[in-house]
This record gives C-alpha cells, structure tokens and sequence, in this order.
C-alpha cells in the first residue's frame, strides 16, 4: 500500500495527465453523440445570452445590408406563398374537402453565432422550442438552404450548417430530376462537393442543384448550388463534381425555419408500413 | 508565486477567452485559417507553477472555450496535452533549471530563438491535437496538416507581436 501511494506521488504529473485527457475525450465523444445532453442546456443558457449580447452590439454594423436583405426576403415569400401550402388534387373525390391545406410553415430567427472556418460547423440562432422549433428541422435562407436543426434549448437552437463532415443533403439536377448527394469536403466555404453521379447524366458547368425532397428535411425546390467542375471517372460507376453554394455562409443574418405541419402523419405513414 | 501573479494570471484567462470567442473566432483568412490565440495563456504560466495546476488550468481554459463553441472536450483535450509537453519542452531547450531569468517565459528574458522554438512547439502540438480531434478521419490527412500548418504560423505571429508590444519594456 505504502508504495502504492510512493507511486502515485511520484507518477502524479502523469497520471493527473491521463485522467484530464481520458476525460476531455469521454466529454468530446459523449457530447457529440447526444447533442441534447445536459451540459448543453446548462451551458447554452449563459454562453447564449453571452453571445446574443455581442450581436446584439455587432447587428448595428450591418442595419443596411440587413436592410435590404429583409425588402428582398419578404418579395420572395410573397411569391412563395403558393409554395407553401399541399395542394389537394382529390377534390373531385372528396368534395368536401377545402382546396388547400398548408404543409410547411416558416419561423424566421436570428443568426447570433455562426462559423465557416472549421471543418464543422455550426450556427446558434435566438429562437428554440418555445417558438416551435424541433430537431431535423431544416433552416434556409430565402429559397437558399444552409443546414438542419440538430440540438433545442428553450430559447436557443444550434443548427449544422452544410459546412460540416455529417451533413449530407440530398439534391437533384433541376434539368432532369437526376438525384445526386451534396456535401462538403472543407476547404472553401464557396465550394461543395456532389457525388453518386450516374455515368449517363451529361453535366455542364453551371447546372443547377436543388433539394430533391426526398428527405424529411427540406421540400423539394430550394437553391443548393451550381456546377462549377466535374471529374470523368475512368474506372468507377459515379462521377463526382464541385459545386458553388448559392448561399454565402459567412453573411447569415436572419435565416428561416421550416417546420413541416405533415411531419407527424408522414412517419406515422412510414412506421405502419414497418410493422405490417 | 505573489499574488500578484495569481491576480495577473486570473485576468489573463478570462481576456484570453473573451478575445478568443468574441474577436478571432470570427476572422477567417482565406476561408479555412483562424488562429487560436488563446494558448498563450499555457505559454505564460510562471516556470514556477505546480505541475498539476499546469493541467488544471489548461483543462479549464479549454473547457471555457469549448463552453462557447459548443465543442466540450474537444479545446480541453488539445490544451491537457499542450500544458503536458510544456515541462518537457522547458527542460529540453534550457541548459538546467537555474539558467531561467525572470518569473515567466518570455521574449525579453530568454531571448529570440529560446522564445521562438518554445512557442512554435507548443502551439504545433495543440494545434495539431485540436485539428485532428476535430476531423477524426485519416482520409483528409493532408488537407488537415496545411490546416495546422498555417493556423499554427498565424498564432505564433500573434503571439510574437504581443510580446513585442506589452513585454518589452516591462521591469
């Protein structure tokens, strides 16, 4: 016992040493598996309002650019509007039915943290699940996308921006339908990268990419980018290319939420199929 | 230790996150590079700090920084095992313990190349840890080490002007 303790008092440096960094990494590895856990809403609370403050201060450099922003954004969801509801062709068969129905409805919020220069990234904006606000929430900005919802404080939600190694969105060739996968290899924050290509597709620089709708996520339709390159490969089944975002990641000020008013009858949808 | 190093070394931790998540987190040079400045807190220890307390107030700079990006453990782990090297670098390019002038590290007393083969060690180790932590994934190997490379040579500019503007005339 005795040397037991002549060890420990000898080793200490080292061992002190192992024990902060097994933790450190238990903390790093745990955390990212729960993002929900309960050191986020312990620290988001303080380290939140923290950051609203510092925005707070900042958001006056750019009133103008804001602004201007705002005029643009409320044109295009007046033209949206449309867009926005489910449209109901079964009138014929059901007569009593109303025409439309609205599916996806839009919480606007503000961008008090964000980052581009990592190789993930994340954003925090000011709204949370008092506003309505859930995980696997898509966020866009005007009828471009930026990232999904991926963890919920009462007045704050921290949102994974496309520019992160786990994002992959699902898209599409808006020439053709053709469905391709989005993500982001680091890098630039300008460019991004689509993969699974078929051999077939002919592709031009320039093509457009939207969100295939296929996901939960996002509805079909909005702007994730165009091509900017794309390789020929020799001996694989897919081509794979670069893409210019559409939206500019380093200027997010105020972004949009989509919550999807069929979210719970599409997997109610989904689950019965599963246990039949 | 006075003291006053204590007070003076409280303040530093606390500026140093501030600065840290208020300021350079937001600047970018050419999309991917932002310096971690706030090691230099590690680097501006006393020589004379105990050496679990090295480790403890690095796991808690880390920590504090990780409390505002949203990454909890990931600064802490890469700070434990720069505070860990620290002694070994120290013994390593000084020629014995009582060869050290002056409290704490820096430019003025153990003069350039002492100061600069100190800091650029020591940051590479913590950036190095840092990135590859946060990447987890050998297949972007290179595309990570160009990140260390350049974040790393940014912070030790920083780190050199600060020494230049507020120790140079100090005593």
């Amino acid at each position: 016992m005795r040397n037991l303790f002549l060890f420990l008092r000898k080793q200490y440096f080292y061992i002190l040493f192992l024990l902060l960094e097994v933790l450190s990494l238990v903390l790093l590895f745990n955390y990212n598996e729960f993002q929900g856990s309960a050191l986020y809403s312990l620290s988001s609370g303080f380290t939140g309002s923290v950051n609203a403050i510092f925005s707070n201060i900042t958001e006056y450099f750019s009133l103008r650019a804001t602004n201007k922003v705002l005029v643009e954004e409320m044109a295009k969801v007046h033209s949206r509007m449309p867009e926005a509801f489910y449209k109901n062709d079964t009138a014929t068969f059901f007569r009593k039915d109303p025409l439309l129905i609205m599916e996806f409805k839009y919480i606007s919020a503000k961008v008090i943290s964000n980052s581009t220069n990592k190789r993930n990234n994340f954003l925090m904006i000011n709204k949370g699940r008092l506003h309505g606000i859930e995980n696997h929430m898509g966020v866009i900005i005007g009828n471009r996308i930026v990232g999904q919802v991926v963890s919920v404080s009462t007045h704050f939600s921290w949102i994974m921006s496309m520019l992160n190694k786990d994002s992959r969105i699902s898209g599409k060739f808006k020439k053709n339908n053709q469905l391709v996968n989005v993500e982001w290899n680091g890098g630039s924050y300008r460019t991004g990268q689509i993969r699974e290509i078929p051999k077939h597709i002919v592709m031009v620089k320039g093509d457009t990419i939207i969100t295939s709708g296929n996901s939960d996520i996002f509805p079909e339709g909005f702007l994730i980018g165009t091509v900017s390159g794309f390789t020929i490969a020799q001996d694989e089944n897919f081509n794979f290319g670069n893409i210019l975002f559409s939206t500019d990641f380093n200027s997010l000020g105020y972004v949009e939420v989509i919550v999807d008013l069929m979210r719970m009858e599409k997997e109610k949808l989904k689950t019965s199929f599963k246990t039949q | 230790m006075t003291s006053r190093t204590v007070f003076l070394n409280f303040v530093r931790f606390f500026f140093l996150i501030a600065l840290q998540v208020l300021i350079l987190n937001h600047i970018n040079l050419g999309g991917y590079v932002n310096p971690y400045f706030y090691v230099y807190f590690i680097l501006l220890l006393p020589f004379a700090t105990p050496k679990w307390m090295l480790l403890v107030a690095s796991f808690a700079l880390g920590m504090g920084i990780d409390l505002f990006t949203n990454t909890i453990g990931l600064n802490a782990a890469a700070c434990v095992i720069m505070a860990f090297a620290r002694p070994f670098v120290i013994s390593r390019i000084s020629s014995g313990p009582e060869s050290l002038i002056g409290d704490t590290p820096s430019l003025r007393n153990q003069g350039m190349s002492w100061f600069l083969y100190y800091s650029i060690s020591l940051v590479m180790i913590h950036h190095f840890s840092l990135f590859y932590l946060e990447v987890f994934r050998l297949g972007e190997f290179f595309s990570t080490f160009v990140r260390v490379l350049l974040s790393s040579t940014f912070t030790v500019m920083l780190i050199m002007v600060s020494e230049y503007l507020f120790f140079s005339k100090e005593k």
